[in-house]
């Protein structure tokens, strides 16, 4: 009987118009933002191996070890056409140097060919779920119970020997099936685009994180249709239900994520903590120069660095100290001073990498006070919607979202100190290399790559568990109390 | 006869569950948008008279017309509007002020040249260090745009299905009323049905906003918020239009619901998006950036080689000149000579590198314009592609009235990228302008040579900041109507298709 069920409401759902028009509609925008989205990654991936060809060449052409300049990039991520995430909007580029451990909010972004195109906002195939395939799933649980009350064969069915639990389930069965279906078609679509263009190439472990996607999506869906399945049982008339259904759809999908974000300020001002943090770690950085003067009163140097008309590269007043780019010749007359030169920069180059990581812990933790401390409220402020949940979800699941813009920070800054290591490793620092070209430029035949990887799957599945686990609690909630009104409620 | 079947449309819908609801959600959005709006709005307006005194003083502090032409006139910064929160515009995208791409001194073999001003328009890219997750700001726009269709729309998806299954539509046509009046009774009372609650809120909104000194709403702001209030109804009439041309086009309420919902998701929250990236797909590419950049370093650097040559001949003929004199004198038996003669010649002979003439003057002054001249127009062209390619882009998202409600309230609003070309006209009349006066300073002293952007060429005489033209930025109620008019002029256009759609579908429709 059970089995019957779910067959009659699966059949009377799939032959409906809006099944029909829920698959025109999403397979037609997924299509559409697929097309754009593989083409814009496609340029960033283009642009991205571009850059790191040029940052490649750049570090070799440095001459000594002081006049390194080493970038890393963020590779665009492929998912992120399923869940846009920060990935597309946050800058990528870091500066790998060992006085300063970089830290998120200093990555920048390439300019823009057309800066005015962030006027018109790329939509990702998440969203498009998140909007359209909730809104179906409100209709097609908007009259489940209350449309078959109007027209009188609720009352039929339940004259039958069924459980009234069971008639809940199966039309839940049968309408989460129907929601899935444009959801699959969708990816196979999806799927079928990036065979055709070829330039995407997604591992296993990205079609397991797809596969957590679908899986986050169908809770989320079987969120909405749990909520129009409860104004369904409440109400009398499909008018009625109808209403209360759209009502819920625009406060939760397009009221409150946007309301959230704009209405509510949590850390208040952030300047002041930014700007003394700032004086802070100026105070550190002055350091240096106490360092440097100090060996220069006790050195037959005089004047000020740097000497012998070094030529340098001086790169302004940053957050992290001063820092000099040298390359000179030294020439007989001055040869005698080298030893106290290499001195001199071992010194204070040693004592700039132990100050850049003392001072990294004062940026990192205004960093946590501010922008990521307003990051994370404004997050959780939106998880209290199914629609902000899923969202971030998935974008934990593609590895989109700060956690992963975070790993690859880490990894930028664990690439720092590989190439400290390195440095010492070439003594670089008490070498005459460090400054001069006289004698030997530096190979940098044996310099260490940057390599990001991203998390492990299992990481992303941890990372999204919080969020999975309350939609389905929302989930639970929601079905229990349907179910309890079912069964009170008057055929 | 009219009256009253909108009095009955009137009534129906006031009672209604959706009435009490989209009132709810108005008000709620409305008040919301207020509040954010006085805690935001003094923020921007302070900061921007901070910025316009800083540049100011910097002006201040350039008190000879040399340095003056030099750094140029600051930053010049936009104004922001006490209508933002009508529509927000994007404006995070969009530069608050032109940029400064620095100056450049180059040592050579002329001596020393200093650059002059040259104008650039900078960009911003707030996304590249925000780490909160992305929304939309909820303003007048957004509550118009989304709201104002899919309520309409609610209300009109089962005006004709839903009377034909109950069977009233016939009782109603059984009377002696035309179809047409049925139509436009049904259309008048329901847009009169979304405006009570929309009016109410706004005016709400517009009480809690004017509770502030912050945000002066003068008269001109007045017209322009009755204009916007036109735009909302003619938006609503929209899609009111559509509602009732897909009830009188389908059997059953169900039907013409989804075909209702799934048209709005479509044209309201993604044509605007889609179809605008979608559509850079087909158009010409601009030039990259990088390739801009090396296409303008290159016409710079063929102006320095140029400026070495020239500067070059003229030294070289120069130094060729002394030299010989040195020679002549050298030849000369040593008695008739006197110290004072060699001296100068030998002075003359140094100082063809340290002391330049006229002609050198001349050369230096026509390379640093012609750089600054350069530069700037690079820029420009860059930026006039750029926006070309919006501009080409907001053509083919006016499929949307969305998209077309938006434009036009950002016009309306004085935000957006509409305002923003208008803060890039007001900025190229000033540049104009800015030069004109300088120009015109150093003709009016007799002892300046005119020789603009070299110290030695120009007027010494002391300026005063009162006589340096100040940046205006003001934009009349006529300059937005006008940038406005296209959009408005769609959007009418748009009501008298969609109502004579629905007429022509109910007229043939059988009850």
């Amino acid at each position: 009987m059970f089995r019957t069920l779910i067959r009659q409401e699966f059949l009377s759902l799939i032959m409906s118009a809006r099944f029909f028009a829920a698959v025109l509609i999403t397979l037609l925008l997924v299509v559409a933002n697929a097309v754009v989205l593989i083409e814009d990654y496609e340029r960033r991936l283009e642009r991205y191996n571009h850059q790191e060809n040029v940052q490649r060449q750049k570090a070799q052409e440095a001459k000594t070890y002081s006049s390194l300049k080493l970038y890393v990039e963020r590779p665009p991520n492929p998912l992120g056409i399923f869940s846009a995430g920060l990935d597309k909007r946050l800058g990528g580029t870091l500066e790998i140097y060992h006085g300063a451990v970089p830290i998120i909010s200093e990555a920048s972004a390439r300019r823009l060919d057309n800066p005015f195109l962030n006027l018109f906002s790329k939509l990702d195939l998440v969203f498009i779920f998140q909007v359209v395939l909730s809104l179906i799933a409100l209709l097609f649980a908007y009259d489940a119970i209350a449309g078959e009350r109007e027209s009188g064969t609720l009352r039929l069915v339940i004259s039958h020997p069924v459980r009234r639990g069971n008639i809940l389930l199966a039309k839940y069965i049968s309408a989460m099936l129907c929601l899935l279906l444009p959801v699959l078609m969708s990816l196979l679509m999806v799927t079928f685009l990036l065979s055709i263009t070829g330039s995407i190439q997604l591992s296993g472990q990205d079609f397991l994180r797809i596969g957590g996607i679908v899986l986050t999506t169908s809770i989320y869906l079987s969120v909405f249709y749990l909520i129009g399945l409860l104004i369904s049982t409440t109400t009398r008339r499909t008018a009625t239900s109808l209403m209360l259904c759209m009502f819920v759809w625009v406060v939760l999908v397009l009221v409150y994520p946007n309301w959230s974000r704009f209405t509510i300020n949590p850390v208040g001002d952030m300047k002041a903590e930014k700007t003394s943090a700032t004086e802070h770690v100026n105070q550190i950085w002055e350091e240096v120069d106490r360092e440097a003067e100090r060996f220069i009163a006790n050195s037959p140097l005089t004047g000020d660095p740097p000497w012998f008309n070094l030529s340098y590269h001086e790169t302004g007043q940053r957050y992290d100290g001063r820092r000099r780019m040298l390359t000179s010749k030294v020439n007989s007359k001055s040869e005698h001073l080298v030893p106290q030169l290499t001195k001199y920069h071992e010194t204070v180059e040693t004592l700039r990498i132990r100050l850049a990581e003392q001072t990294a812990l004062i940026r990192k933790q205004t960093l946590d006070k501010t922008n990521l401390r307003e990051a994370q409220w404004h997050e959780n402020l939106m998880k209290l919607s199914p629609a902000g949940l899923y969202t971030f979800a998935s974008s934990a699941w593609t590895g989109t979202d700060l956690e992963g813009m975070l790993d690859y920070v880490e990894s930028a800054q664990r690439y720092r100190r590989s190439i400290i290591d390195y440095l010492h490793e070439k003594n670089a620092f008490g070498s005459r290399q460090w400054f001069d070209i006289s004698q030997d430029v530096v190979d940098w035949w044996d310099l260490p790559q940057f390599r990001f990887e991203r998390a492990d799957v299992s990481e992303n599945a941890m990372r999204a568990g919080p969020e999975l686990f309350l939609l389905l609690l929302i989930n639970t909630i929601l079905f229990t109390s349907a179910f309890l009104l079912f069964i009170k409620a008057e055929v | 006869m009219i009256l009253h079947i909108i009095k009955r449309e009137l009534f129906d819908h006031l009672n209604s569950l959706r009435f009490v609801l989209t009132t709810l959600i108005l008000l709620v959005l409305m008040v919301t948008n207020a509040i954010v709006h006085l805690r935001t709005h003094p923020e921007k307006v302070l900061d921007y008279s901070e910025d316009v005194t800083r540049a100011r003083d910097d002006l201040k502090s350039r008190t000879d017309l040399y340095t003056l032409a030099r750094k140029g006139p600051g930053h010049l910064h936009k104004r922001p509007t006490s209508l933002s929160f009508i529509a927000d515009g994007d404006d995070a995208y969009l530069p608050k002020r032109t940029s400064n791409e620095g100056s450049w001194s180059r040592s050579g073999f002329g001596g020393q040249v200093k650059s002059t001003w040259w104008l650039s328009y900078g960009s911003v890219n707030p996304d590249a260090k925000d780490l909160r997750p992305q929304a939309t700001k909820i303003d007048w726009v957004f509550i118009i745009t989304y709201l104002l269709s899919l309520i309409p729309l609610l209300f009109t998806y089962d005006s004709f299905s839903g009377e034909r299954e109950r069977g009233t539509l016939r009782l109603c046509l059984a009377n002696p009323i035309p179809r047409s009046t049925l139509l436009i009774g049904k259309f008048l009372g329901t847009l009169i049905t979304v405006l009570i609650p929309f009016c109410f809120a706004a005016l709400l909104n517009l009480t809690v906003i004017s509770t502030n000194s912050w945000t002066q709403l003068n008269a001109p702001d007045w017209g322009r918020l009755g204009v916007i209030l036109l735009i909302a109804a003619s938006y609503a009439g929209i899609f009111i239009g559509l509602g009732l041309m897909v009830s009188a086009g389908t059997r059953e309420p169900q039907i013409s619901l989804i075909v209702v919902l799934l048209i709005w998701i479509t044209v309201v929250v993604f044509v605007p998006s889609t179809l605008g990236t979608l559509s850079t797909k087909w158009m010409p590419p601009i030039q990259t950036n990088d390739q801009f950049q090396t296409e303008k370093d290159l016409a710079t650097k063929q102006n320095n080689t140029d400026y070495d040559e020239r500067i070059k001949a003229v030294k070289e003929k120069k130094l060729a000149g002394a030299q010989s004199k040195l020679l002549q004198l050298s030849k000369k038996p040593q008695e008739t000579l006197s110290p004072e003669e060699i001296k100068a010649a030998q002075e003359e002979y140094n100082s063809v590198w340290r002391i330049d003439g006229p002609e050198e003057l001349q050369i230096k002054s026509d390379f640093i314009n012609k750089d600054a001249e350069i530069r700037e127009r690079f820029n420009r062209a860059y930026l006039d592609a750029q926006i070309a390619q919006i501009e080409r882009v907001r053509a083919v998202t006016r499929f949307s009235p969305a998209a077309i409600v938006q434009y036009a309230l950002e016009s309306m609003a004085g935000t957006g990228f509409n305002r923003h070309l208008q803060f890039l006209d007001h900025v190229h009349r000033y540049t104009k302008q800015f030069r004109q006066f300088i120009v015109d300073t150093d003709r009016a002293d007799n002892q300046s040579s005119h020789l603009i952007g070299i110290p030695e060429g120009m007027s010494k005489e002391t300026l005063t900041i009162e006589a340096i033209p100040k940046f205006e930025d003001k934009i009349t109620f006529k300059d937005t109507f006008n940038t406005a008019s296209l959009d408005l002029l769609l959007l009418v256009l748009l009501v008298v298709v969609f109502f004579a759609g629905a007429s022509l579908v109910f007229l043939r429709t059988e009850v």
